[in-house]
Parts: structure tokens; C-alpha cells; sequence
């Protein structure tokens, strides 16, 4: 944790801060930030510490909001990341959502904007090296549609992140966060009562814990710091692997039978995972995280068998 | 003994092929175990490392390929104490419709190398696309075959086999035996960029083992395939065409070769470099084809 000595931010807006880690980073930086968040859903037994403002991201009362609480840093975690509403407002919240966030942070004097991203918009191909860094092309669209608002709200930031030079622009692509409250794609699959997988594939996952995924964004928040980069946890291993630690049983399916069935149940809204999303079931998306360690310092420090433990599923 | 699992269920099967089998595949078996709990590795607590090598799968899965080395292809080494600790690039031939060659020769070192290694191949792209196959290729070390993973095994210290012929000598025709098809020179720049000795390798056997008469390219782009040979056993024999002849394979290892410069060099100055290590290879068929006495012998 860093004392509040290091930090030049003094408040700080979050957005998308009723979401699970919204609200584990709100309740770590109050302890040395004055901490607001936006969102427009309902935080049952909210934080005294922390301001909660209900409002949409597109709308004009946000940036309103940005006008009379002056925030010297935003977090932008403000994202639709399932896919129940539909393409339409998926897009609209997700992408114009963020770029009308960046216009109103130069606006309004805003000194470091930080932008959760993820490593799935690299997109999971077989040609995929092991150790990809940041300059890799994010092609997560070629093979998984569904998530191209993911793709272009990361190249967005990237662009303003040279545009704006005045502001501090960090594009944080981290890997699965596992953790008991984490709600990550990743996660969530993990804890499905019987877990599904591409029968004769084992692609090697990266995973983060829960605690460095929260100290990644502090130190992000807190340290002077700009760029695009990859948060990479304490370890990697064969998707198999990893749901036999957590106490779950795999599921193989024929990979050509896996994508039908998931068209099928996505389109009939039964499933939420979009027939693109098996292919991170099939190839790698494994990175380096090197270029964060070394400019920051931040080491993981859950290891695999702490983050397994803690998603384990009860004993049968 | 309870059985509550599949896994469980495997492991008690082990075990009694275990016992049942003759002494001398429990002295193979033996000798596997071994020379891999020697393997210099780097893994992590579930037994894999970065890039998913299981040195436990390489244990439990390489009697039949071991088979195939001692007995089927009566695999000969020469003059492997020549590969150097460390990093390393193992530049061979290719042939023989199937990569039965690359398999010898990871075989040969980790059955005869000193210490004994896990040779990481690099595979095409679309090895990476077969289901099952992508999974033993990746727990036996091999990964695919991008600049970036290649420079990052042998960053790692790692003993990465590489084949410039690509499936161009995979697929020659049996005419073209021991001539080398036009070399990639990836591997010579990756050997400057991480200052890597290269230790060429001549693979003699592989050639012979599957003659190709022809290379139907046309109809297997039609199929979406690499390569369609025509061989005097395939396809006319169905997959069972495939099995190679039962050659005498020789590997011939040449002395380390060091360069330098700059990886970024012009075609012209990587290429005159390139051509050091063809010809050492050159060298290692004349030698080769010279001291045996026939294909199978």
C-alpha cells in the first residue's frame, strides 16, 4: 500500500464504481483520497467515506458532475461488459461513453486519467506468441465481434493518451482477475457449477489475484505514470489445470459443437458467453508484464494456488 | 483399492501395463524417468512452466516416440557432446513427409544429450489449431514458431530446434535427397540479436524414409492443406502409407558456430552467414552418406 506522501492526487472519480472492484478500489484509495463515484446502478450499504453520484455517463448531468467536484484523477471502469442489453447500447455506453469522459476530463483540468482495460482485446489467435507486449495489435475484433467496443475504447484511450500530453494517461490491459468478489468473464466461468471446454485444447491463462489487481490501480492512480500496459499476475497455467485446483470438474465439448451450441443460446439469450468468447478456451493470450513492473515497481504477490483457493468450489 | 475418478481409474491402468510389461520397456521407462528429472527447467508450483511445458507429460508419454528411437529407427549419434550448455539453436535438415526428424532428434537429446535437454520445436501456426496435437506439442515444449517466442526460449538459457527448409524440405521429392531447399534466415538473425551458437545438425535417414514422387500443391490448397504428397505408399494405402520406411537414422552434430553483427543487417550479409551454416551441414551428409553402408544399415 503507499502512504499518502506519494501521491499528487487528492481526489479522485471513479466511474463504474458499483461494480466489484469499483467498489474494493473506492473503499482502498479513501483511506488517503477523497474518493466520488459514478454509476447508474444502486450500492446497497454504500461507504460513508465515499460520494456516490447515480447518473449515465452520456448524459449531461456527468459532466456537471465533473464541473463542481473538480476531481484530479479519473478511473474510467465505467463499462458494459456483458452482453444482456444488446450490441447497441453495449457500443454506445462503452465507446461514445468514453470518449465524451476524455473530452470533459481536458475540460475541466483533469490531471490523470486512468483507463481499465483488458487483456482480452489482443484477441485469442493460434499464431499467438507466448510473452506478447504492449505494441502487440489489438485484434480481439477479428475473431470475436461482440467485444469490438472493448477494442475500440482501448485504442481510444491509447490515442489520447499521445494527443494530451499534458494529462497523465495510464491503459491499464490486465489479465483474469480471480478473487471472491472478482466478477471477471474469467472468473465467472470458473465458478459455473460444471465447466465447459474445448475437447483437446489447453491453452496456458494468465491469471491476477484479486489484491494485485487493486494495487496495480492504486499505484496507477497514485505514482506519476503514463502509458499503455499490460497487469500480469503471479503466474500462468493450462485452463485444465486451473479448473482442477479450484475443485471444479471440466466439461470437454467438440469444439465445432461448443461454438454451435453457444451461437444458438447466446442468440436465444440462455448463455452469456457470445460464440467468440471460446476461442480463449483454445488458444493463448498470455503477455508480459514487464514494461508495468519495471516503471512502477509492482510486483504480484497472490500466488496461483492463493487465487485458486480462493474461488475454490465446495467439496462434493 | 478405490477407483472415484477417471484420473485415478488411468493411474491404476499405468500400473498394471506397469508390471505386466517385459523388463526391457521398464528399463526404457526407466531410463526416460531419469534423464528427465534432469532436464534443466524452470516450473512453476503445478509442474508447468511459462509457456506450458510439462516435463511430467514428456515423462509419461515418450516410451512410444523412445520406441521408435532405439528400435524402429536404431537412431545413431554423433559427436553430440558437441552441444554446448545453455542457449542454443539446433539447425538440421528437414524431409520426409512427416516430422519424424524433429522428433529423433529432441529424442537424442534428451536420451543422449549431457545434461539431458527438452529440445523446444517451433511449430507452424496451424499446429496450434488440431485439437489434442496442440496440447502434446505444447506439454513436450514446442511452441509456435514467431520471432518473439523463439528469441524468448533462448533468452531463457533453452535448446531450440529449428529447420530453415521449413515444409519446404518436409514435402521434397525424392530426387531432391540431401539437397538443402532454399534456407529462412529468421534463425541467423535471432542467433545475432541473442547471441546464440548455432550447432548444425545433419539429419541422414529422414530423407529416405518417405520418397516423394510429387507434391500435388494444387489439390491440397484445394483441401486447405500444407502440402498433399504422393509417395509410393500414399495415399494410395490410406494413413497407413504414412508409416515411414524403417531407415537407419545417423545425427551427425558439427562444431558450435558463433557469429557476429547485427541482426539487423542487409539480406546480402545475413545471407553469406546463412550459407556458413548450410554448408556445414553439406558436410555432415557427405560424411554421413559416405560411412553408411545402405538406407537401412
Amino acid at each position: 500500500m503507499l502512504t499518502s506522501s506519494d501521491a499528487n492526487v487528492g481526489k479522485v472519480l471513479i466511474t463504474g464504481v458499483v461494480g466489484p472492484l469499483g467498489r474494493l478500489l473506492a473503499e482502498r484509495l479513501s483511506l488517503t483520497m477523497d474518493v466520488c463515484g459514478v454509476d447508474t446502478r444502486r450500492w446497497k450499504g454504500s461507504h460513508p467515506d465515499i460520494r456516490l453520484h447515480r447518473v449515465d455517463l452520456r448524459k449531461r448531468q456527468f459532466e456537471d458532475l465533473l464541473r463542481t467536484e473538480r476531481p484530479d484523477a479519473v478511473v474510467h471502469m465505467g463499462f458494459v461488459r456483458h452482453f444482456d442489453r444488446g450490441d447497441r447500447v453495449r457500443h454506445d455506453v462503452n465507446v461514445r461513453g468514453t470518449k465524451q469522459l476524455l473530452d470533459h476530463c481536458v475540460k475541466y483540468g483533469v490531471r490523470k486519467v486512468v483507463v481499465f482495460s483488458s487483456s482480452a482485446v489482443y484477441g485469442a489467435f493460434p499464431e499467438n506468441p507466448y510473452g506478447m507486449d504492449e505494441d502487440c495489435p489489438i485484434s480481439a475484433s477479428r475473431s470475436y465481434p461482440e467485444i469490438r467496443d472493448q477494442v475500440e475504447v482501448d485504442a481510444l484511450a491509447s490515442a489520447f493518451l499521445w494527443q494530451h500530453q499534458e494529462i497523465e494517461t495510464v491503459v491499464l490491459r490486465p489479465v483474469n482477475a480471480l478473487g471472491p468478489e472478482m466478477g471477471s468473464m474469467m472468473s465467472s466461468y470458473l465458478k459455473l457449477p460444471g465447466v465447459p471446454t474445448v475437447m483437446g485444447f489447453d491453452p496456458v491463462v494468465q491469471f491476477i489475484g484479486q489484491a494485485d489487481l487493486l494495487d496495480a490501480l492504486e499505484i496507477a492512480v497514485a505514482q506519476p505514470l503514463s502509458g499503455v500496459f499490460n497487469v500480469v499476475g503471479a503466474g500462468q497455467v493450462p485452463i485444465h489445470t486451473a479448473i482442477q485446483a479450484i475443485g471444479a470438474r471440466a466439461w470437454p465439448i467438440p469444439g465445432p459443437l461448443f461454438n454451435a451450441v453457444c451461437r444458438q443460446l447466446f442468440a436465444l439469450k440462455l448463455w452469456h458467453y457470445p460464440s467468440g468468447a471460446v476461442d480463449y478456451l483454445r488458444y493463448p493470450v498470455c503477455l508480459s508484464g514487464s514494461r508495468f513492473e519495471e516503471a512502477t515497481g509492482f510486483r504480484p504477490k497472490v500466488s496461483l494456488s492463493e487465487m485458486f483457493d480462493s474461488i475454490r468450489h465446495p467439496a462434493r | 483399492m478405490m477407483a472415484d475418478s477417471p484420473e485415478s481409474v488411468l493411474a491404476i491402468a499405468r500400473e498394471v501395463v506397469g508390471a505386466m510389461s517385459p523388463s526391457w520397456l521398464q528399463r526404457l521407462q526407466g531410463r526416460i524417468d531419469e534423464r528427465v528429472a534432469r532436464v534443466p527447467t524452470r516450473l512453476n508450483e503445478y509442474g508447468f512452466d511459462d509457456q506450458g511445458l510439462a516435463p511430467d507429460f514428456v515423462r509419461q508419454n515418450m516410451l512410444p516416440i523412445a520406441l521408435l528411437y532405439e528400435y524402429y529407427f536404431r537412431v545413431r549419434t554423433v559427436n553430440i557432446e558437441r552441444v554446448p550448455r545453455g542457449r542454443v539453436l539446433l539447425v538440421a535438415n528437414h524431409a520426409g513427409q512427416l516430422p519424424f526428424d524433429a522428433m529423433m532428434l529432441s529424442s537424442a537429446m534428451l536420451l543422449e544429450g549431457e545434461p539431458p535437454r527438452i529440445a523446444r520445436g517451433m511449430a507452424e501456426y496451424w499446429v496450434s489449431e488440431l485439437p489434442f496435437v496442440s496440447v502434446a506439442a505444447g506439454r513436450g515444449g514446442t511452441l509456435v514458431g514467431t520471432p518473439l517466442n523463439c528469441a524468448s526460449m533462448l533468452e531463457a538459457g533453452e535448446c531450440v530446434m529449428v529447420f530453415p527448409e521449413g515444409v519446404r524440405g518436409m514435402n521434397k521429392l525424392y530426387e531432391d535427397r540431401y539437397k538443402l531447399m532454399r534456407f529462412g534466415s529468421g534463425f541467423m538473425r535471432l542467433a545475432l540479436e541473442t547471441n546464440t551458437p548455432i550447432v548444425p545438425v545433419s539429419i541422414i535417414g529422414s530423407e529416405e524414409q518417405q520418397p516423394g514422387l510429387a507434391n500435388l500443391s494444387g489439390l491440397a490448397r484445394l483441401f486447405g492443406m500444407p502440402a498433399l504428397p504422393l509417395t509410393p505408399t500414399f495415399p494410395l494405402l490410406g494413413p497407413l502409407g504414412l508409416l515411414p520406411l524403417p531407415v537407419k537414422y545417423h545425427l551427425y552434430f558439427g562444431e558450435p558456430l558463433s557469429f557476429e553483427g547485427d541482426a539487423s543487417e542487409d539480406d546480402a550479409d545475413i545471407e553469406e552467414r546463412v550459407d556458413r551454416v548450410r554448408a556445414a551441414i553439406e558436410e555432415g551428409f557427405e560424411r554421413g552418406l559416405a560411412e553408411r553402408s545402405g538406407i537401412f544399415s
